[in-house]
């Protein structure tokens, strides 16, 4: 059994992709938002489940993005994410940060492969 | 809080729920069948109870109910292991009890404060004996005198001396215990009379009309606490004295030097009697406000350098100041403060003792904690849950201790040793439960930090996959710490209680110089006509000495003025009489007694030299000595005494010849060397008061009938006193170096039992762990005496290493019990040599048990089922 620890890039990196897909779509659910995710990763990225939910609620904590209540197809109670003006705010510099982080993550591995 | 909680919960419920139907539904459409999707949308999301955890620690809205909950479940996971409860509940009570019943005693005997007005300013002044070194000498009325007019130091000073006096008047004559005090006294202390008034100065001037102070006890038992009783007259000694005062219940007189119990407080008159006394007096001063006892003590060392260019009497004299609350407690601090310490060196024992079990019992759940664990709990839960039943077991313990202490501390306080002052303050209060829930608390982390710990940072996978396999090697190793800190701790507690033992012994084996068996002593005081005058004190006496005698059984019986091991007695300047002083220019202090002849033979006293008094002792007679040999050799060494002429400093200087010497008796206590000590004949020098000592051919305690008896037909009304075998006082003198051995060495019993089953839960714990191990030397071809020998072999070197840490610590503290012990050095070898051995065996021995296990385990059974 592996260990489930998330190291702090995963997890910032989590958020990064949260914020993002609720910033081009309407309100979603949790598991929606973690079969987005999945899609637009070409299914690369699988959202950990146990982490997708404290990710989202740690950010509704944060202000920048907020949960409301809304009915299921079904009828069930069910809680959709949207974001906030905040959290727009803070994806912007969220993105830039990981910009900044990948393409000096590029240039080690380029410059290692020359 | 809690609706807040139980809404945003079913919320999380709702969403965790909504999130598996999706996963469901989506892997439905992708051809599973819908129970194996549900399955697997199941295992897909993981640990629910981890996820939810997860997030309630994100939300921050556990402590109270997560707190609740470990309590519940602390409770539910301690019902189900009743004998490691117990176990743990009653060590952890033992310790605290015994700290709390020990602190009490401390506190209340020595840190308390005085109940008097700024007590601190207190100060009891002594005269020193720099030559003999006696730093605390009573006090002559001149030197006192000239001490308080002289002073700037101090606000005020006052004398005190104790007397005894005879009450007519009531069912039966009677005893009672009271002091002269200098006018003033009670100001001083800052404790006004509840009833009536203080001596005034007039009282003290000499021949003025008597007046008599009580002590509420004294009133509420005598006159049942009728306030009318102020004016009217009581008959003491002879004398009708005036009642002025009632002092207050709360007034504990302060009690040092031979200043016992008081009931009755006279005013002290410096008659041109008592002037010629000598040194007899004690002194309280209060300081002036802000100054310091040094300070103090430099002014009036200064002043008793005046006063020895005054008078040659004070030649070599200087002066002694100590706080009162250091006097009060004085010499009965250390032997407090070794015993506080010893219990707290039992608590650490005890709370040591409580961690092993935790940690073994934490270690036999190591399944259950993997299996949590894989399910979802985070370390930090495990922890806290741990650190929670630990504190509910530390709770139940300290409850118990507590509870105990107080008719622990009633048990203690009855027999602790009388001379030990201010019992009557000694009670569990809020400043000691203050003192032992804080010592508690304390304790209960350190052992549940320790256990939690253990029990919350294990590898949890691996103990899932297969319990006890792979141990590592951190929880080994600590336990191994903490049977090496429990055999040092014993070995500390041992050597301790050792010490106290051989000091004890020694004490015992002194030669007292007397024989103390089956000799009856009583004190007989005179009244009223009889002791009108030396003459008839005299008759009365010799009538009272002859009728004992032919008591059937008597086999002896003396007079002496203080019996032995009675209490501290007149002593004066002695010298030889053709030569002013001795050669180095000092004088000789020596203790004197007023005996009979008879009083020798009773006591079994030899006579070295000469002979003792004879018929030619009379009041109106030329006074003669006898002396003991340490008098003898201090005064003319190498000679023989007999035939010199002795000059003793009393009734203005007499000139006794010396007519016999005898042996040296310690008079006051088996501890000290015998002092110098002059003999005057009873006969020669009668009094009003003397020590009854008879030697009887039974029980002493049988005998006490007869000789009431015997007394009364010579006269009804007089008091027989402080009746009593002397083989009891000598007991009694030995009461606290007793009280103390008793204490140490329960503390040590206590402390050996914690060791040996500390030690045998460590190894019981590890034999089990390494079953697998064995087995496969075993199977390997170990021969199972090398198995055993293995364990033996390891329990030792712990051991030694708890040995070695102990004696280290043990010659250290010892050194501050010094001063208890007789006889033997803090160092003693013998002890510190016998309790190693001691805690080796126990070591040894409580290891065999696990250590034979060892040696029986199956090899291939074990190795198969792991």
């Amino acid at each position: 059994m592996a260990k489930e620890k998330k190291s702090d890039l995963l997890q910032g990196t989590l958020d990064l992709l949260i914020l993002n897909t609720l910033a081009t779509s309407h309100p979603l659910h949790g598991w929606a938002i973690s079969k987005r995710i999945q899609q637009m990763s070409r299914e690369v990225l699988t959202v950990n489940q146990g982490s997708l939910y404290p990710a989202l609620y740690r950010l509704e904590d944060h202000g920048w993005i907020a949960g409301e209540e809304g009915l299921s197809p079904e009828g069930r109670r069910i809680k959709l994410y949207q974001l906030t003006a905040a959290g727009r705010n803070q994806l912007a510099s969220e993105v830039e940060a990981w910009r900044i982080f990948s393409g000096a993550v590029d240039h080690v591995l380029l410059g290692a492969l020359s | 809080m809690l609706l807040h909680r139980s809404v945003a919960e079913r919320a999380l419920q709702d969403e965790v729920l909504f999130h598996v139907e999706c996963e469901t539904a989506e892997r439905i459409r992708q051809g599973m069948p819908p129970e194996a999707a549900r399955r697997a949308a199941l295992l897909d999301f993981g640990g629910v109870e981890r996820f939810k955890e997860e997030v309630r620690e994100v939300r921050g809205i556990r402590p109270i109910e997560d707190f609740a909950r470990d309590l519940r479940y602390a409770v539910r996971v301690l019902r189900r292991s009743p004998v490691f409860t117990a176990a743990t509940v009653l060590t952890f009570a033992l310790g605290i009890g015994a700290a709390t019943a020990i602190v009490s005693v401390v506190y209340g005997v020595v840190l308390r404060p005085l109940p008097y007005l700024n007590p601190n300013e207190l100060t009891v002044l002594w005269e020193r004996d720099v030559p003999h070194g006696h730093d605390q000498n009573v006090v002559s009325v001149e030197n006192f005198e000239a001490w308080r007019d002289r002073s700037r130091s101090f606000l005020g000073m006052a004398a005190l001396v104790p007397a005894r006096v005879t009450l007519a008047g009531g069912a039966e004559p009677e005893r009672v215990p009271g002091a002269e005090v200098s006018p003033g006294y009670f100001r001083l202390l800052g404790v006004a009379p509840a009833l009536g008034r203080e001596f005034t100065r007039e009282e003290e001037a000499a021949g003025g009309a008597p007046v008599v102070m009580l002590s509420d006890g004294f009133w509420r038992r005598r006159f049942g606490g009728d306030p009318g009783i102020l004016g009217r007259s009581l008959p003491i000694s002879g004398r009708p004295h005036t009642i002025v005062g009632i002092m207050p219940a709360r007034f504990e007189p302060p009690r040092f030097g031979w200043l016992g119990e008081q009931d009755l407080w006279f005013p002290f008159a410096p008659t041109a009697d008592k002037r010629a006394w000598g040194r007899f007096l004690l002194v309280v001063g209060r300081l002036q406000p802000g100054m310091g006892l040094e300070q103090a003590r430099a002014e009036m060392v200064a002043i008793a350098r005046q006063r020895a260019r005054e008078d040659t009497a004070n030649k070599g004299w200087s002066i002694s100041l100590v706080g009162l609350a250091e006097q009060i407690t004085g010499d009965v601090r250390t032997t407090l403060f070794v015993i506080l310490g010893a219990v707290g060196l039992l608590l650490l024992m005890a709370v040591t003792n409580v961690a092993t079990l935790t940690l073994a019992f934490v270690r036999r759940r190591r399944h259950e904690m993997a299996v949590r664990r894989a399910i979802g709990a985070t370390d930090r839960r495990l922890f806290r849950q741990l650190l929670t039943q630990s504190a509910l077991l530390g709770a139940a313990g300290t409850a118990l201790g507590l509870l105990a202490a107080v008719p622990g501390v009633r048990l203690l306080v009855s027999f602790i040793p009388p001379e030990v002052p201010r019992t009557a303050s000694i009670r569990v209060d809020a400043v000691v439960l203050l003192v032992s829930a804080s010592a508690a608390i304390l304790a209960t982390l350190i052992f549940g930090t320790a256990a939690a710990d253990r029990g919350s940072s294990d590898d949890g996978t691996s103990a899932v996959i297969s319990e006890g396999s792979q141990e590592r090697v951190s929880p080994r190793r600590s336990g191994y710490a903490l049977v090496a800190t429990e055999i040092a701790i014993g070995v500390v507690l041992a050597v301790l209680a050792g010490l106290m033992v051989r000091s004890f012994e020694s004490l015992r084996a002194v030669n007292l110089g007397f024989l103390a068996e089956e000799v009856v002593v009583a004190r007989v005081a005179l009244s009223g006509d009889r002791s009108a005058t030396p003459e008839s004190q005299r008759a009365f006496f010799d009538a009272l000495a002859e009728r004992v005698r032919a008591i059937p059984g008597v086999r002896a019986a003396g007079l002496v003025s203080i019996r032995p091991f009675g209490g501290a007695g007149p002593a004066t300047t002695v010298g030889d009489a053709r030569r002013p002083t001795t050669r180095d220019g000092e004088s000789i202090v020596a203790d004197i007694r007023y005996a009979d002849r008879s009083y020798f033979r009773t006591l079994g006293i030899p006579t070295i030299a000469g002979s003792l008094f004879d018929e030619r002792e009379r009041p109106d007679g030329p006074p003669r000595v006898v002396v003991n040999e340490t008098l003898a050799r201090a005064l003319w060494p190498g000679e023989n005494a007999i035939g010199h002429t002795a000059a003793i400093k009393l009734f203005n200087g007499i000139t006794p010849e010396v007519i016999g010497v005898v042996g040296d008796v310690h008079l006051m206590d088996a501890r000290t060397l015998p002092r110098a000590t002059a003999y005057l004949a009873a006969s020669r020098f009668p009094s009003e008061v003397f020590d009854l000592a008879v030697q009887v051919d039974r029980d002493p305690e049988s005998f006490v009938p007869s000789l009431r008896s015997a007394v009364a037909t010579l006269d009804p009304g007089l008091p027989l006193y402080q009746v009593t075998s002397l083989r009891k006082l000598v007991d009694q003198s030995l009461a606290r170096d007793r009280f103390t051995t008793l204490l140490l060495g329960g503390f040590a019993g206590i402390a050996l039992l914690l060791a040996g089953v500390g030690v045998y839960g460590v190894f019981a714990g590890d034999v089990a762990r390494r079953r697998k191990e064995i087995g496969i030397r075993l199977a390997l071809g170990a021969r199972r005496s090398s198995v055993l020998l293995l364990i033996l072999r390891q329990a030792l070197a712990r051991a030694a290493v708890g040995v070695f840490l102990g004696v280290v610590v043990a010659l250290l503290v010892a050194r501050a019990m010094a001063s208890l012990l007789f006889g033997i050095g803090a160092a003693d070898p013998l002890t510190f040599v016998s309790v190693a051995a001691a805690l080796l065996t126990i070591a040894l021995a409580a290891t065999l048990i696990p250590a034979i296990q060892a040696a029986r385990v199956p090899p291939i059974e074990t190795v198969r089922n792991g």
